[in-house]
């Protein structure tokens, strides 16, 4: 696999002519994308000044803020849309084809739902998925696939008023995992352990009845920052070795934010929570900029290079 | 009903929570006792094979050979404890390590089917051994626990629990002996 640092020559070589392109178009969009905004912010002040003056209810305010909130984003999305879907075929296709290949690209698809629901992150199932980015292939004969995923959760409030929350944003990858085993481990950000210490969180944990048995793993700083939760105490360490917790770490401390794991059916499942929607092109801050370009090659060299990262092409026998 | 009749029945629930609390924390401790019992069983039935795919060419290493075997009909015996079992166990390694060592000098064991299948299968059961050891550490950790904090630890005493032992890990194995790496070196 190519290192970080012949894609970043990549980037700034290879592809710099398209950079350059996309980025004359950026300018012209975020020129245009000023003026409408403005033109809103001059339109939300005189209809604060009408509001105030006719001492209309504070409701009408916020129905007008929505609404005028609403319109701005549909524009943006409007406007970005083919900047957008040129950038991933010019820059994000191109990338990924330089680390590997054999890998595909689409970038108006995603995981399936099941997939999902299947690797069991959340109690909760999510009222609506979304997402796009959808990177798929081979490491080694492991097949790994990986999109931008989010799944939200439908909320009614008193006045039967509809709100969304988020469940998980981020990148969800699913690939096949090398070991044999029947039950399944989920391995879960630790919160309880965070908000209310150590032994307090731990027993919080364990009546956790909406998850199987806790499962207490032998390595502190795993433990500090993961909570698990397996159907067999084996088998959990079956899957989770004292080599490949480090491994999971080292992955955690890359990323530098919250990491979903689940091992189902010779599957594993990774959500890594980055709350945003990745590969999308900078739209205010230049193409250029170090930065910017780090941030897709990073993201990209990481979930690609995962297979040989945490192993999962060496191949142990798979059932005795 | 009155005050001390509730307190009474509040004293006797507790009392036996405690009670089922200490016999899962036992019995948890002996289940996975028994699946490490399965394992190594596994490993020993490996155990005749090896030594009969490679003793025609290890002629230096006789004698680790002959310890293999002996160790295996040790542990094959019935009724040793489960202290002697672990004993058996930390030895049992050590011994196959050094024969996966030795392999190392043999090019034409290191390209013996019958051998490479023979070291993938240890390294698995190996890994299993591995993970039931971890999980039986950890559950007896929380057996010893329970016995020793206030209050389980009057209970405890009154049924008669005792500290069990954990499994030692020795230094050079916590460094699992990956067969495969080995192999590939």
């Amino acid at each position: 696999m190519k290192t970080k640092s012949q894609l970043t020559d990549f980037y700034y070589k290879d592809l710099y002519p398209k950079l350059q392109e996309l980025e004359e178009r950026r300018i012209k969009l975020k020129k245009k994308l000023l003026s409408i905004g403005s033109f809103f912010a001059i339109l939300v002040l005189l209809f604060l000044f009408y509001v105030q003056t006719n001492h209309l209810p504070l409701d009408t305010l916020i129905f007008g803020g929505a609404a005028t909130l609403f319109i701005f984003a549909f524009f943006y999305r409007y406007l970005t849309k083919d900047y957008a879907l040129d950038f991933k075929y010019a820059i994000i296709e191109p990338l990924i084809k330089e680390i590997q290949s054999n890998f595909h690209y689409s970038p108006n698809q995603h995981i399936l739902k099941e997939y999902f629901l299947h690797a069991h992150f959340f109690t909760t199932e999510p009222d609506r998925v979304s997402g796009n980015d959808y990177v798929h292939g081979s490491i080694d004969g492991v097949k790994i696939k990986f999109s931008d995923f989010h799944a939200e959760v439908e909320h009614k409030d008193s006045r039967d008023k509809q709100t969304w929350s988020t469940l998980f944003q981020g990148i969800f990858a699913v690939t096949e995992f090398p070991k044999y085993f029947q039950g399944s481990t989920v391995v879960l950000p630790d919160s309880a352990e965070n908000i209310f210490g150590e032994y307090l969180g731990t027993l919080l944990q364990k009546t956790n009845f909406s998850r199987e048995q806790l499962i207490k793993m032998d390595n502190p700083a795993f433990e500090k920052e993961f909570v698990v939760y397996g159907t067999d105490q084996i088998e959990a360490r079956y899957i989770l070795t004292p080599a490949f917790m480090e491994k999971i770490l080292k992955l955690k401390k890359r990323s530098n934010v919250p990491l979903y794991l689940s091992f189902r059916s010779n599957t594993m499942y990774l959500g890594i929570a980055y709350n945003k929607d990745m590969f999308e092109p900078s739209v205010f801050r230049s193409l250029l900029e170090y930065k910017i370009s780090m941030e897709y090659i990073d993201t990209l060299h990481m979930m690609m290079g995962l297979v040989d990262e945490l192993k999962l092409n060496q191949k142990l026998w798979s059932k005795l | 009903m009155s005050t001390p009749m509730i307190l009474l029945i509040v004293f006797l629930i507790i009392l036996v929570l405690m009670y089922n609390s200490l016999v899962a924390k036992k019995n948890q401790v002996e289940n996975i006792f028994a699946s490490i019992d399965t394992q190594l069983k596994k490993r020993y039935d490996l155990i005749p094979n090896l030594v009969a795919s490679v003793s025609k060419y290890m002629e230096h290493e006789k004698s680790i050979l002959e310890d293999v075997t002996k160790l295996r009909s040790e542990a094959m015996q019935p009724n040793i404890s489960e202290m002697q079992k672990i004993a058996l166990d930390a030895k049992m390694s050590a011994a196959l390590g050094s024969i996966m060592v030795a392999v190392e000098n043999y090019p034409e064991l290191k390209a013996n089917e019958n051998v490479i299948h023979l070291q993938h299968t240890l390294s698995e059961v190996e890994e299993q051994i591995s993970a039931a050891r971890r999980a039986y550490n950890q559950a007896v950790t929380d057996y010893n626990n329970a016995i020793e904090q206030i209050p389980t630890n009057f209970m405890a005493n009154a049924m008669g629990y005792t500290r069990k032992e954990v499994f030692e890990i020795p230094q050079n194995e916590r460094a699992n002996i990956n067969v495969g790496e080995l192999f590939n070196k």
